[in-house]
């Protein structure tokens, strides 16, 4: 949730130069997977509460049910839902005995002078989200989008759902329903996705793990609720850039000289010539009449809609906001807290001492130096050898999110295992990149140490964490030269 | 002129000033359609951000 103030100085922003924004999300806010592990929760639980407050600071106007939302379970929401100062919605998350929906289904807003409809959709999926007791199903979109839409027909200038559907079917809802004037999509997606326009809807999603917002400056008709025609503009633009490469190559040929004295004995360039300058005369005749049309549309234009979409990304270099950068580090701070307690929970339930623990196989770093000194000096320099340092600076070395890219040992230990870790282990070690070595340890030969793939490294350097990593450069920066 | 006559005179005075359109009126149809401006904000995913151990 670092990201979070740097966004909230983004709203901030545009909220200075505009005036009328709509914030908002279409889910998958809280957590990044639709399960928990057990060992995980009541840090999970903490930062998702920050998480509400943040976007409660920042005066989100809705926020959709998703999948992943629900992780914590369904009453875990209902609950946290009442701390939000905006409505989460969802036409399509409903009690399984009454089909009712457990949250708000839409919610109307006054912006700029418009009154605009939000509807909420949640995503269904192969695994049921829901215990017997809950009381609850995600029924399709084609249940209860019919009635919302009727619903709201005459009550809204403009219609937005928030949508946690993938595309495809986001698509199958546009054609189903022009009456949605925009549709946003939560989930996962490589890179921001520019409105994409299925009769009179558009559909566009910012790409993940916020690192980036969306921004669609709209303005809005509210007696056609129409998006204008976009496409005759372009082709005025193409036909203009083809009008100017023709005239780039008939320059090349009268640079020869006056086209009939220089070709007089070569007749197929002449003929070439004077195929370019008619195609040019055409042309020209076609830009003509695109533009007359284009100046009919300019008048009637008023009466459509128009937007500008752009996407800014998350720079580190920008501000954080105070009040949310606050909340963060609260948050933040409660959930190391958490982690603490567990250490010393863990201590007090056994012998009282810290316990230190090596993982099955490992060794430790320190006991590789022995035999690899040059290499294990050569480590050290690296910010490998200090990435649990860089975790207990902040004050987050007990926070088993971060843990597992700031240490060594197995990729599927359980956060009360990471807690626990021996003090050895406490950096990204030997073992992180070579795999655990107590064999080699023991039998030098015998028993080699692994090398590094780029699946090693991308465990932790992924697009999360660190979109611009690379492999080779990485491997010929860190290579200890060891065997 | 008799009295139903000046009746009608006077009715029909009053359904012109009624019907008739005015100047405000005419600027009014004349008008290009009110568009609304509206920014509109919006995120995906807060989970495992840029810095997302604080």
């Amino acid at each position: 949730m670092g990201g979070l103030p740097k966004k909230a100085h983004q709203l901030e922003s545009l909220r200075g130069k505009k005036s009328a924004v709509l914030a908002l999300d279409s889910g998958a806010l809280l957590f990044k997977n639709e399960k928990l592990p057990p060992d995980q929760r009541e840090q999970l639980a903490v930062t998702a509460q920050g998480i509400i407050a943040a976007y409660s600071t920042m005066s989100f106007g809705a926020v959709g049910v998703a999948r992943e939302d629900l992780a914590a379970g369904l009453p875990f929401l209902l609950t946290v839902q009442k701390k939000s100062s905006f409505p989460w919605l969802s036409a399509n998350l409903l009690s399984r005995s009454e089909r009712k929906p457990w949250f708000k289904p839409h919610t109307l807003i006054t912006a700029g002078g418009l009154r605009i409809a939000v509807i909420g959709l949640t995503a269904q999926g192969a695994d049921s989200l829901f215990t017997e007791k809950d009381n609850a199903v995600i029924a399709p979109w084609e249940e209860v989008l019919p009635k919302e839409i009727a619903m709201l027909r005459d009550r809204a200038d403009m219609t937005i759902l928030l949508s946690s559907f993938p595309a495809p079917v986001n698509r199958k809802i546009a054609e189903a329903h022009p009456e949605i004037h925009l549709i946003l999509q939560a989930g996962n997606t490589q890179g921001n996705i520019a409105p994409e326009r299925i009769n009179n809807t558009l559909i566009t999603q910012v790409e993940s793990q916020g690192k980036s917002v969306g921004i669609l400056e709209v303005l809005w008709n509210k007696q056609s609720k129409r998006w204008e025609e976009s496409g005759a503009e372009n082709l005025l633009t193409d036909k203009k850039n083809e009008l100017d490469r023709l005239g780039w190559q008939i320059n090349r040929y009268r640079k020869q000289g006056e086209p009939a004295q220089a070709f007089k004995n070569q007749p197929q360039m002449l003929a070439v010539y004077n195929d370019l300058l008619a195609k040019r005369r055409l042309l020209e005749e076609e830009i003509l009449r695109l533009t007359a049309q284009q100046k009919a549309r300019e008048t009637n234009r008023q009466r459509f809609s128009s937007y500008s979409p752009h996407f800014e990304t998350m720079r580190k270099d920008l501000p954080d906001n105070p009040a949310v950068r606050a909340i963060v580090d609260a948050t933040t701070s409660e959930v190391n807290r958490i982690g603490k307690a567990a250490v010393k929970a863990r201590i007090s339930d056994k012998t009282g001492q810290p316990q230190g623990g090596l993982p099955e196989n490992y060794a430790g770093s320190t006991a590789c130096t022995s035999c690899h000194v040059p290499q294990f000096a050569k480590w050290r320099a690296t910010q490998h050898a200090t990435a649990y340092d860089t975790l207990e600076a902040k004050g987050q070395q007990f926070n088993v999110q971060c843990l597992p890219c700031h240490i060594t040992g197995p990729a599927a230990q359980t956060g009360q295992e990471m807690l626990a870790l021996a003090h050895d282990l406490r950096q990204v070690g030997c073992e992180s990149c070579h795999g655990p070595a107590r064999a080699h340890t023991l039998q030098p030969a015998a028993a080699k140490a692994g090398q590094p793939t780029m699946d090693t490294c991308l465990r932790c350097h992924s697009g999360e964490h660190d979109d611009r990593f690379n492999f080779s450069e990485a491997l010929s920066r860190l290579r200890c030269g060891g065997d | 002129m008799n009295r139903h006559a000046v009746f009608l005179l006077f009715f029909s005075l009053a359904l012109l000033s009624i019907t008739m359109p005015t100047a405000g009126d005419a600027a009014q149809q004349a008008r290009p359609p009110v568009r609304h401006e509206l920014s509109l904000f919006f995120a995906n995913d807060v989970r495992g951000e840029t810095e997302p151990c604080g």
